[in-house]
């Protein structure tokens, strides 16, 4: 049976800018306008604009989301401030991960969730048999419209659009706001590892605004951005996509994201199961890999060490941003995780050298 | 781009530039159009001997890896070592610059498989 996909507010905008689209957490979605190459260098040197409202958004409402959101994720909630943004991962029993979000407080008692498209019907039910009396779920998904700006002439490009002061506003804060007059929830956060914006807002004004933008930006370089350039972005940036570095069987631990577990917090889902991993240490954790040829590694290679499967490849790109070098994650035995091990990756059959290197491949010049 | 004149293709969108007893082989622009960019070519060895439509590499763009098959048979006499350290070359000139190998022809017949560019044009246009 043929999967019927959803349309964002701007599916006429891609089509327009012929894009090629393919089927995405549901939604036919632009992989590339022009190349995925040349959308990424317009990212990390001028800017790209993204369409993003496949993401599933959810309103939170009431003075007690903060700590009944604490008791489903890993990351502290009840202490965002208004005006602040924070990522955080929704666990099941075992540690592993449900998603990986963001939550966005715009004032004491309204707040903004976004989700991964590809688990927005699981998100939804989880939240809702979660749900007390005293916490408010709305569920947005399709109503509001999110594009991204990204890249270093993010600023430059989109700050005469909007009546708060971007240039003020901290890395991973939000502010509700008026962008041309249209009512909108801009925050500074992405998933690029460059600056820029993400900008919310109902999905009716959605195309007058994408369209105002490239108007705006593409005289300073910026240039509609695919999920093509996305993929490699993230990952030269060092940033887990749901489904390869995270799943309902890798832990925020295996991740590497153990800045954003905080087991002291009295009670959430999987703490006991985190805590003795933890504790154990033993577990299978990502590593970053950095091939030595030309050869890309992708999802699902083995990953040897001598003669012994090690792992797998989670991730793997060739990366502009790295000297067109080969970069990888890899799920692999913590022996094989130190910086510096020297591992395979096999591909159809032969093994290519690789060595285990920190994230992020890439960090933006200063 | 407009096709050169004098080749035949495959289905496979490779194109086959005949000269005697040896042909140069390449993927056409379409295919390379299909693929985006391209950041890695494998090809044959030289003097491996392989089968009409036999798989003999692949081409990888970004996002995937894609098996390319020759569209006639024959011992491997050369390939574009440019592409290796340049395989974007294959997007830009996929009928000059980027060919990817040249073959002795094991059996001329092997021709009569192939498609003449009218019928190539007519497989890309569905």
């Amino acid at each position: 049976m043929p999967e019927t996909l959803r349309r964002t507010a701007l599916f006429e905008a891609h089509r327009t800018l012929g894009a090629r689209l393919v089927p995405f957490g549901g939604f036919e979605m632009p992989v590339q306008y022009t190349s995925i190459l040349r959308e990424h260098a317009a990212v990390r040197t001028h800017a790209g604009l993204f369409d993003l409202s496949h993401m599933a958004q959810f309103g939170l409402r009431g003075a007690a989301v903060g700590a009944w959101a604490e008791t489903l994720t890993v990351n502290l909630v009840a202490n965002m401030k208004p005006g602040q943004a924070r990522y955080n991962i929704f666990t099941n029993e075992r540690g592993g991960a449900h998603d990986d979000v963001i939550f966005y407080r715009l004032d004491a008692d309204r707040w903004l969730l976004v989700v991964n498209a590809g688990n927005a019907e699981k998100m939804a039910q989880i939240l809702s048999a979660a749900a007390t009396p005293d916490v408010e779920i709305v569920n947005q998904h399709g109503e509001t419209a999110l594009i991204a700006i990204q890249g270093p002439k993010s600023l430059a490009i989109f700050g005469g659009f909007v009546d708060a002061d971007l240039a003020a506003m901290k890395y991973y804060s939000c502010v509700e706001t008026r962008v041309r007059g249209i009512p909108a929830v801009v925050a500074r956060t992405g998933y690029t590892g460059e600056d820029g914006f993400e900008i919310f807002c109902a999905a009716d004004f959605a195309t007058d605004l994408w369209d105002a933008l490239l108007a705006e930006g593409r005289p300073a370089g910026l240039e509609p951005a695919g999920l093509g350039a996305r993929d490699v972005l993230r990952l030269e940036a060092g940033m887990p996509l749901y489904g390869h570095e995270l799943t309902e069987d890798i832990t925020p631990l295996q991740a590497g994201l153990v800045w954003a577990v905080k087991l002291a917090k009295p009670a959430f889902v999987g703490r006991a199961a985190l805590e003795a991993q933890l504790a154990a240490g033993d577990y299978a954790r990502i590593a970053g890999l950095l091939l030595d040829g030309r050869v890309p590694a992708r999802s699902g290679y083995p990953v040897l060490a001598g003669d012994h499967r090690v792992g797998e490849v989670r991730s793997g790109s060739t990366a502009p941003s790295v000297e067109n070098k080969n970069i990888a994650t890899a799920l692999v035995a913590p022996s094989a995780a130190p910086f510096g091990t020297r591992l395979d990756v096999e591909i159809r059959g032969t093994r290519y050298p690789a060595g285990v290197v920190p994230l992020p491949f890439y960090k933006r010049p200063k | 781009m407009p096709q050169p004149a004098g080749l035949l293709y495959s289905k496979e969108h490779e194109w086959v530039k005949l000269d005697g007893d040896t042909a140069t082989v390449g993927i056409t622009d379409y295919a390379q159009h299909s693929l985006g960019d391209i950041v890695y070519v494998e090809l044959p060895r030289v003097g491996a001997t392989l089968p009409q439509f036999g798989n003999i590499g692949v081409v990888e763009s970004v996002k995937a890896v894609s098996d390319i098959y020759t569209p006639i048979g024959g011992e491997v006499l050369e390939i574009n070592d440019a592409l290796e350290g340049d395989p974007a070359l294959l997007n830009r000139e996929p009928f000059g610059a980027g060919w990817l190998f040249k073959i002795k022809i094991a059996d001329q017949a092997e021709t009569g498989n192939l498609l003449s560019p009218e019928s190539y044009d007519e497989l890309t246009q569905e």
